[in-house]
């Protein structure tokens, strides 16, 4: 009896252990991620993570994979309290009277309270949809902060690069538009 | 048992003031327990314009009288789980409270019956070495004339 109950310490002990290491090397695994920016950086072209959020307007979700392969996308990160995201989103909300027809303008709000985050979209005059990202947890798989964020993502889902000086703009939307 | 009425008591005692802070809860209070969402400090050690967005719902939700944790709610509704300094005491929240606890106690408890069951084999150990009788009388008549001398 006393052997059994042993054994079965014994067991449970290095199940413990196991299943600790099992946690490490799942969260080494997970931590290796770099997330959409640093692999553009590094001169990749990774498939854009999908994501499936509710809508800042209450009108249901939308899935980032399922407007794969329809049209290319252009991809804002922002949130009501940034306020260099005021200039950019504007900038996008003019581009779009050019590209809406051709390219999807998609917001994601993201560590933010959604009814500010509405407020916001009013009095600055942004109209293209918008998904809410409270918890940041679509915001670190593209790059995390700082924000404004803004990814250009080809209609095969490729993204092809990210918005780091005011030219990017038209070029990245020309190269996915055409 | 006195022991277990005083914790009773204190719990008692307790208990009442945490029923206050829930109805009433303070600024001060929730931004202590409230996490900045981009700063990774509390609320209460940060000025970034997050912080000051969730600092003011705040505000605005005790002045319209919401408990402690109907704010909590509303955060968490917006911002996820993380939002929280602590894990709430509730659901999958409470094994971080209590894990760490019984953590201790098994520790404590195995650590407990391993010097136990080490003390009772010392007892049951040979005070010391018994020499042979006939050895033992021929020591003991080597000392008695060592003494003579």
């Amino acid at each position: 009896m006393a052997r059994s109950v042993r054994l079965a310490a014994q067991a449970l002990a290095l199940a413990l252990v196991v299943g600790l290491l099992a946690l490490l090397v799942w969260r080494v695994v997970h931590d290796s991620n770099k997330g959409v920016s640093q692999a553009l950086r590094d001169g990749e072209h990774p498939t854009a993570p999908s994501f499936d959020l509710a809508r800042l307007d209450g009108r249901g979700r939308i899935d980032l994979a399922s407007l794969r392969g329809k049209r290319p996308i252009v991809l804002d990160f922002w949130a009501s309290w940034c306020l260099p995201c005021i200039q950019e989103s504007k900038r996008l909300e003019t581009a779009r009277k050019t590209y809406g027809n051709r390219v999807i303008f998609l917001g994601v709000d993201t560590k933010d309270f959604s009814g500010d985050a509405r407020q916001w979209q009013r009095k600055h005059g942004i109209t293209y949809p918008s998904v809410h990202d409270g918890s940041g947890n679509v915001l670190s798989e593209w790059g995390g902060l700082p924000i404004p964020r803004i990814f250009f993502v080809a209609r095969s889902g490729k993204v092809v690069g990210e918005l780091v000086v005011e030219e990017d703009l038209l070029r990245y939307l020309r190269q996915i538009a055409s | 048992m006195t022991r277990l009425a005083l914790v009773l008591l204190a719990a008692l005692l307790v208990a009442p003031v945490a029923r206050a802070s829930d109805r009433h809860p303070s600024q001060a209070e929730l931004e202590g327990e409230v996490m900045c969402p981009v700063c990774g400090t509390t609320l209460d050690q940060s000025d970034s314009p997050a912080a000051r967005q969730i600092k003011r719902v705040i505000a605005q939700r005790i002045a319209a009288g919401d408990t402690k944790s109907q704010i909590e709610n509303r955060l968490v509704a917006e911002y996820g789980e993380a939002i929280l300094a602590a894990p709430r005491r509730k659901g999958f929240g409470l094994l971080a409270w209590w894990v760490p606890i019984v953590g201790i106690v098994g520790a404590a408890v195995v650590i407990g019956l391993g010097a136990w069951r080490w003390s009772r084999a010392r007892e049951g150990e040979p005070e010391g070495v018994r020499l042979d009788p006939a050895l033992e009388r021929r020591l003991d008549d080597e000392l008695a004339r060592w003494e003579r001398h």
